[in-house]
């Protein structure tokens, strides 16, 4: 079992702290699930944990071992980057097969065949520029070198971005299947958190540079409710609960009510108790300061 | 197996009920194997995780039972167990939310019981033709 684990990491750019001390365990054979607000640090978090961006403050370890320069710790970790197009970036003057050799060179355990098998699969011709390729393919070439480099941790930052509805079910698809096959550790980051949510085991809501939360997915749905009714029912019955995301309409109210252990709605009010998706809950947590 | 899942309930509680449903209607017949948690898993793009914690508990409950290295099996009289569990359910999942709701419309008892003897007319070709 590896852990890659973080503790207290920082980071400032630009003399504005945008991660506050982020203490985060990942273990092996476990889909994690990445999700925050725009700006809330998951891309910087991503790439500090693979050693992509170094930390402000703090310590990266790999099974005890610093992960900063260390090919040995690196070996295991894999971060497939959104790909920049635009002129002039460091990529977008590649043809996606001269892309895939220098991602092949970064793996270790690069599966060739696997990527030409996606390459196929996803329809991508591999003789074509970056700078040329959709949104939606270049969603597809980061899954690709996600998946061919085989690393036990692997990381990716909204690989369904620009896919359509289609290829994001093919996507969940094939991230079930490999990881079934395989066990290795995927963290990923997604605003489409509604159909990706029951592909993660455990999800990370990160806050404004904080993490908000880390908890198994069916766990935390299991605690949160949401009640509604008279206001005076839905305040008696909630009374003593953690309540977040209050909503008014006349004398009407609702409230996402989170349990902890051992707690109850109370019975004999007459509310509508429902259950929460997770984007709701995600909503509920992080909405408030729209 | 091949229901959709909504976001209505947990999701291992739907793959739970809907190995359950495919027992009563003979899709999974008795000391058949069901599929394994990873063939749910890629079935229906779920975490493993996920489909086991339904498939458990049914184990849990003596429907399924595991063979160790081969799988998991749908157990003797497991039907019988279902029908037996649902009927428990049948108060707290229908006839209590039934009462709730007619005691906030003011229904009366025997405005109730005629209602269900009503209903009974319009099913019970149907109960018959089942059992």
């Amino acid at each position: 079992m590896s852990k890659l684990i973080g503790q207290r990491i920082s980071k400032v750019y630009g003399g504005k702290e945008v991660l506050h001390g982020i203490d985060l365990e990942l273990e092996s054979g476990k889909i994690y699930g990445l999700i925050g607000r725009n700006g809330a640090g998951k891309t910087t978090l991503l790439s500090i944990l693979t050693s992509q961006n170094p930390t402000t403050g703090g310590t990266i370890t790999f099974d005890g071992e610093p992960v900063w320069e260390n090919p040995k710790a690196l070996a295991h970790l894999c971060f497939s980057r959104e790909l920049n197009p635009v002129a002039g970036s460091s990529t977008s003057a590649l043809k996606i097969k001269e892309y895939l050799r220098i991602a092949a060179t970064f793996y270790p355990k690069w599966d060739k065949k696997m990527a030409e098998d996606l390459m196929r699969e996803f329809a991508l011709d591999e003789k074509k520029h970056i700078s040329k390729l959709s949104k939606g393919m270049l969603s597809m070439v980061t899954i690709v070198v996600a998946m061919a480099s085989k690393a036990e941790f692997t990381f990716m930052d909204e690989p369904v971005a620009g896919l359509d509805v289609v290829m994001r079910e093919k996507f969940y698809q094939l991230l079930v299947e490999e990881f079934t096959e395989t066990g290795r550790t995927f963290v990923i980051s997604t605003h489409i958190i509604e159909e990706a949510a029951d592909v993660f085991e455990e999800v990370i809501i990160v806050d404004q540079g904080k993490i908000l939360m880390k908890e198994n997915t069916q766990d935390l749905l299991e605690r949160c409710w949401h009640v509604s009714g008279h206001e005076e029912e839905v305040d008696a019955a909630a009374a003593g609960l953690e309540r977040h995301h209050e909503e008014h309409m006349g004398r009407s109210k609702g409230v996402m009510v989170m349990l902890q252990p051992g707690q109850k709605i109370p019975e004999h009010y007459d509310i509508t108790i429902q259950k929460l998706s997770l984007q709701k809950v995600f909503t509920a947590l992080c909405g408030e300061e729209a | 197996m091949n229901e959709i899942l909504t976001q209505e309930k947990s999701i291992y509680i739907q793959i739970k009920e809907m190995i359950e449903n495919d027992i009563l209607r003979d899709i999974l017949r008795e000391e058949e194997r069901v599929p394994s948690t990873n063939e749910l898993a890629k079935l229906y793009a779920i975490n493993p995780a996920t489909a086991a914690k339904g498939v458990n508990l049914l184990v849990d409950e003596e429907i399924l039972y595991k063979k160790r290295g081969i799988g998991m099996f749908v157990a003797a009289g497991a039907k019988k167990l279902i029908t037996g569990k649902r009927k428990e359910h049948f108060y707290d999942d229908y006839v209590r939310s039934l009462m709730m709701e007619a005691e906030s419309l003011g229904i009366t008892k025997k405005e109730l019981i005629a209602m269900i003897e009503r209903a009974e007319d319009s099913v019970s070709l149907f109960v018959e033709d089942k059992y």
